[in-house]
């Protein structure tokens, strides 16, 4: 895993001083809610409906077991002894009070975290494949990349002040495990014609109220010259995006507005002028990074393990998770364990001081010290024995982080909507929950197979809704919730926005208009077919015939 | 009728204007004001920013929020409907 070096950590320090102050400048009166908002806001502080939140930067998802640990002695000490896992595979806390978060920050610093970046116009956390240096069918491991990307953009002067937030993904496989279309830009990780590293690039994705699909600007940028390809678009947008009306800032407006061939050719001209030697990646730094992630020393082992093999036969509940939580791992009698944070009736993405640190020690015991965010606000072991599965299984199970649903009906993604959220139409939290008791019986939910029901409670779309299999959307009417529901959504290689399907319903109606919804699937799916292949077989018609047949009748 | 609510500067919680002008974490505590004095009533919150944050009129009916956000008035005054928070309390 990648450590911080001096000029890391000195400015850490720096920021954590510098904000130190501007909150004793604050809490003295010195500086107005005008004047402080902006700065309080960099070092991603907000002001919600009950407290200041925190949100703490994962960057790109990845966590050794010490950060794990602080963060949970963070929920104890300063918060309700909890924390919230987001889609930006960062960390959120609810509560802590403003005169603490210079001592927060100063705590997060001694692991090597901080907050810098997770708010304003710049460029956020990047994510990438929860998976990534494990996953069979990657091409290499996209961390390094990641890690360039942090330090490049980390208060880059030039990126500082954009129209709007900027938010990147890369992946390294063919298969999208990091919705990297739904971004501002996605990198897809490909073999260049010299056999280096080289990236498919997309730009214009993104949600919110006028969400779009990322479209292809180039097929194969080499690696080395990546930061200046991202350079040009950034300047780009910085010249040409709008400033002038928030809804319009984001670049896939721009995008959209001037068409991608137009927008290739301003980022080509820019790419040009650029003074590329300035901005290629000197091999030894690359080098000294990709060092940083070097695989963990992996034991030779088989394919199959006895006492794997023998818990998945005595232990149905133990089968069942492996079924559902455990993924293939590209190193023989290794796997990825799949940490849910979606209990029935749980909050999505919510973990405790407590299990935090289950976590840590699993990690630490079994894992190489490392655990990741998922941006399904879930935790995932990456490396993690065949044969140790059975003790790590339990050791969840004592712990409340046993639940196999990864990936099925129930692992529904959630923003934390207007329980918490100053922006919200509507509460998201207690409609997830109810969904999630409705189908909480497993046998049914491994019937149906994978689903991803996403749900956000306002137009912003924290929650991903657009891009779910099921999306449901939190809409004011009158001072009433309500819910809009989609399908069709996709967040993967095959990226598409959900098909509105009616008049938005109430939220006692909505997790049993979505469960006819799954109903109609069973009905009508062919063999193997999931949910969203039948989706892209038969349209949206079916499925909105299900939800509102009965409520017209 | 409203009251005049906002977010507390050391730690964010929500608070109201009560008697004699003072802050008050209880919705229940909180003054009321007719129309004609509310914008007053206002104007003094506001001219203490280093204690109230983003003060704002709530409609109320009796001491229940009435007007269009009178969900989320409701939220941040009894807090999260769900979740940790509550066992927390
Ligand atoms: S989608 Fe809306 S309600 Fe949900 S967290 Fe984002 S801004 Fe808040």
């Amino acid at each position: 895993m990648y450590r911080y070096d001096e000029f890391d950590s000195a400015l850490v320090q720096d920021r954590i001083a510098e904000f130190r102050d501007q909150v004793a400048r604050r809490v003295s009166g010195a500086l107005t809610e005008d004047q402080f908002k902006p700065l309080r806001l960099m070092n991603g502080v907000y002001l919600q409906l009950h407290a200041y939140m925190l949100r703490v930067a994962v960057p790109y998802g990845v966590m050794r077991s010490a950060q794990m640990r602080k963060l949970a002695h963070i929920a104890r000490t300063y918060d309700k002894g909890y924390g919230h896992f987001t889609t930006r595979t960062n960390i959120q806390f609810n509560w802590p009070a403003l005169t603490d978060i210079p001592t927060i920050l100063e705590d997060l610093a001694m692991v090597e975290m901080h907050a810098i970046q997770t708010s304003g116009n710049c460029i956020r956390n990047v994510t990438t494949d929860v998976f990534a240096g494990a996953a069979d069918d990657e091409i290499e491991d996209p961390r390094p990349w990641c890690e360039i990307l942090r330090q490049w953009s980390t208060i880059h002067p030039e990126f500082s002040f954009l129209p709007r937030k900027f938010k990147i993904a890369v992946i390294a496989s063919e298969t999208d495990r990091a919705a990297i279309r739904t971004h501002d830009v996605g990198l897809q990780i490909v073999q260049g014609a010299d056999g280096q590293t080289a990236f498919r690039v997309f730009v214009g994705g993104g949600q919110g109220r006028l969400p779009h699909i990322a479209k292809e600007i180039a097929s194969a940028v080499p690696g080395r010259e990546i930061l200046a390809y991202l350079t040009a678009i950034l300047r780009a947008y910085n010249l040409l995006g709008r400033r002038d009306n928030i809804h319009k800032a984001r670049i896939k407006i721009l995008v959209e507005a001037i068409g991608i061939e137009a927008f290739r050719e301003e980022v080509e001209r820019h790419h040009a002028e650029l003074r590329l030697e300035d901005l290629i990646l000197p091999t030894d730094e690359l080098e000294r990074i990709r060092a940083s992630f070097a695989p963990p020393p992996f034991e030779t082992l088989t394919r199959h393990s006895g006492a794997f093999d023998r818990a998945v036969l005595a232990e149905p509940e133990f089968a069942r998770w492996t079924r559902n939580n455990v993924r293939r791992h590209k190193v023989a009698g290794y796997a990825s364990a799949i940490i849910s944070l979606k209990p029935v009736d749980g909050v999505p993405g919510d973990i405790t001081a407590a299990q935090m640190e289950a976590v840590a020690n699993l990690a630490e015991r079994f894992g190489f010290d490392e655990v990741r965010a998922a941006y399904e606000q879930n935790l995932v072991l990456p490396h993690v024995r065949l044969d140790e599965l059975p003790t790590i299984w339990r050791a969840l199970d004592a712990a409340g982080l046993a639940t196999a649903n990864a990936d099925l009906a129930t692992d529904i993604i959630a923003c934390p909507g207007l329980d918490y959220c100053s922006l919200a139409n509507a509460r998201s939290i207690p409609v997830a929950q109810a969904l999630s008791r409705r189908l909480a019986d497993l046998d049914h939910q491994e019937r149906i197979g994978p689903v991803r029901i996403n749900m956000s409670g306002c137009i912003n779309a924290c929650g991903h809704h657009h891009v779910g299999h099921i999306g449901i959307l939190g809409v004011d009417r009158k001072g009433e919730e309500f819910y809009q529901i989609t399908v069709g959504g996709s967040p993967d290689e095959k990226a598409a926005l959900g098909e509105i399907v009616g008049r938005s319903l109430s939220a006692d109606e909505t997790p049993l208009a979505i469960e006819r919804a799954l109903n109609r699937y069973l009905d009508i799916r062919t063999d193997g077919e999931r949910f969203i292949d039948t989706v892209r077989r038969v349209g949206a018609s079916p499925f909105r015939e299900a939800i509102y047949a009965p409520l017209d009748a | 009728m409203k009251l005049i609510t906002a977010n507390r500067l050391s730690d964010g919680r929500v608070i109201y204007v009560g008697a004699d002008d003072g802050a008050v974490d209880a919705m229940l505590q909180a003054a009321s004001f007719d129309e004609d004095q509310a914008d007053a009533a206002l104007g003094r919150a506001a001219a203490r920013p280093d204690v109230f944050v983003n003060p704002y009129l709530v409609e109320v009916r009796g001491q229940t929020p009435s007007g269009r956000d009178r969900l989320k008035e409701t939220i941040r005054a009894t807090g999260p409907t769900v979740g940790h928070s509550l066992d927390a309390r």
